[in-house]
């Protein structure tokens, strides 16, 4: 590791006490915080310090996985990112039966499709140095997608109970009496990644084609990465919250098509 | 003749270990067809519950209940619950138009056969192509009456139907209820207004503490229920 700013492929890279001067920028958030005594300072150090550790510590393992474990290792990294994306996602439906293990298959789901696509076809290269940056985004997207889902079916569960047993005690079998919460959570959690398709370029230039950019890359080149970003995160993030409501509405009802009675809703007297 | 329904036994557990309740504890009782069934009770008694147990929204953690005789995990349970309909205690509309509402669970429903359902629960053919979110509790109520019915239910369950309705809501719906059993629609109804189970029972079932404590026929159980609990419940609460 070195102090001084280097120089890749013609494009400046910052130094260590350049990298140290941007916690100027935090301090300032920090005073802001503590002015207006939203009691968050802590939350905001410990954010900070974190990202600084996790970045310099998945720095270094990347640089070995690119360096020693080839493929395999790829894989090895984008499956505990599955794991760990998981569990953020199972955690935004807490309350839900089984929401680890629903937001788990659906996180894998939604990479398998995506980035199996994108390698079958061609698109990404199985080089390591493609295919584990290109499988985080896509695990993020279709994380961001699970847990969109899962924290409204969870809403949807709790305000529409009525709904849905007004529709069951009329002999409808649990997917249809669920149909509409599924079509409305499902709704909500593609409203973002559309929205943000849709706008992508026009109010902000994204990551990917930012770094190829400042790597030296034409913009018009640049594009074309771009593109297969952002159709790919729709992709994985479509995938990730249809698996979790397919499978979230088995977990949630019982083979006599009646919602289980959650922790937080037992209350029939 | 047979009850429509025999409860025998039966006990509805929740949670487990040291921190399971019993909502409903031994009840034992039967209801009769084309008569109102009227269940009363204070809160908490476990009423909900026990009307839960007919169409299998619940199932008895012990005992047995019967239809026709059959035991109810023995019928198919979608095919159940189309025949035993259920009124919940709050409106709850599923449709944009009272017709998208009434035909939720029969779409293929014409606009005669749904004007004909609006008849039954006292709303005229006008009432059709209404928004639902243009409707008063007690229109909504029976509109939602007119949806259970859609499906041709043999038996109707209505949980305090009239519990969110204001006075005159409330008059109207009952006479609602008291038309379809005169027409003999078996219903069973849970209520916690004694004034209403005078007025609509023709069998009365009070429960208290997840127990049944006195059932027959309401003049009888009004006049001289045997069970101290019963009595202090039917002259506490009247």
């Amino acid at each position: 590791m070195t102090l001084a700013a280097g120089t890749i492929n013609g494009t400046t890279v910052p130094s260590w006490p350049e990298v140290a001067l941007s916690v100027l920028l935090v301090l300032a958030a920090a005073a802001v915080i503590l002015r207006t005594r939203l009691g968050m300072t802590r939350e905001l150090v410990v954010a900070v310090v974190r990202a600084a550790v996790q970045l310099l510590a998945v720095g270094a393992l990347l640089g070995l996985i690119f360096d020693h474990a080839g493929v395999p290792g790829s894989l090895a990294w984008i499956a505990a990112m599955v794991l760990v994306a998981g569990r953020v996602a199972g955690g935004r439906g807490r309350g839900l039966p089984r929401s680890m293990y629903v937001a788990t298959a659906a996180v894998a789901a939604g990479v398998l499709t995506t980035l199996g696509t994108l390698v079958a076809v061609g698109t990404v290269s199985t080089k390591p140095t493609v295919l584990l940056p290109i499988g985080g985004m896509i695990v993020n997207g279709a994380m961001q997608g699970t847990s969109l889902v899962l924290a409204r079916l969870r809403d949807e569960v709790t305000d529409g109970r009525r709904a849905v047993e007004a529709r069951l005690a009329l002999g409808l079998p649990a997917g249809q009496a669920f149909a509409p919460h599924e079509r409305r959570a499902m709704r909500a959690a593609l409203i973002a990644p559309i929205d943000q398709t849709k706008v992508v370029g026009l109010i902000s230039l994204p990551g990917a084609m930012t770094g190829l950019i400042i790597a030296g890359v034409s913009p018009t080149l640049a594009i074309r990465y771009q593109i297969v970003v952002m159709y790919m995160l729709l992709g994985a993030w479509a995938v990730g919250s249809l698996v979790a409501t397919r499978l979230m509405r088995t977990t949630l009802f019982d083979e006599a098509h009646r919602l289980r009675p959650l922790e937080s809703l037992r209350s029939v007297a | 003749m047979p009850p429509l329904f025999a409860f025998e036994g039966v006990t509805v557990t929740r949670g487990v270990g040291d921190a399971h309740v019993h909502p409903l504890s031994g009840v034992t009782t039967s209801v009769r067809a084309g008569v109102c069934t009227v269940v009363v009770g204070p809160s908490g008694a476990g009423k909900s519950t026990f009307l839960r147990l007919f169409n299998r929204f619940e199932d008895p953690s012990s005992g047995s209940v019967t239809f026709h005789g059959n035991p109810l995990p023995s019928y198919d349970v979608l095919d159940l619950r189309r025949r035993i309909g259920l009124l919940q205690q709050q409106p709850v509309l599923l449709g944009a138009t009272v017709r998208e509402d009434i035909t939720t669970a029969v779409p293929e429903l014409d606009d005669a056969a749904a004007t004909a359902l609006l008849e039954r629960v006292g709303l005229g053919p006008e009432f059709l192509p209404r928004d639902t979110s243009s409707l008063s509790g007690g229109e909504a109520q029976r509109v939602c009456l007119a949806r259970a019915l859609s499906v041709s239910p043999e038996v109707l369950l209505a949980d305090e139907p009239t519990s969110a309705l204001d006075e005159f809501a409330s008059a109207t719906v009952e006479r609602t209820l008291r038309g379809l059993v005169d027409d003999g629609l078996t219903t069973v109804l849970v209520t916690h207004d004694l004034r209403q189970a005078h007025r609509l029972a023709d069998d009365l079932v009070v429960v208290v503490s997840g127990t049944v404590v006195a059932a027959g026929p309401a003049e009888q159980v009004f006049a001289s229920a045997d069970d101290d609990r019963a009595r202090a419940f039917l002259a506490g609460a009247s």
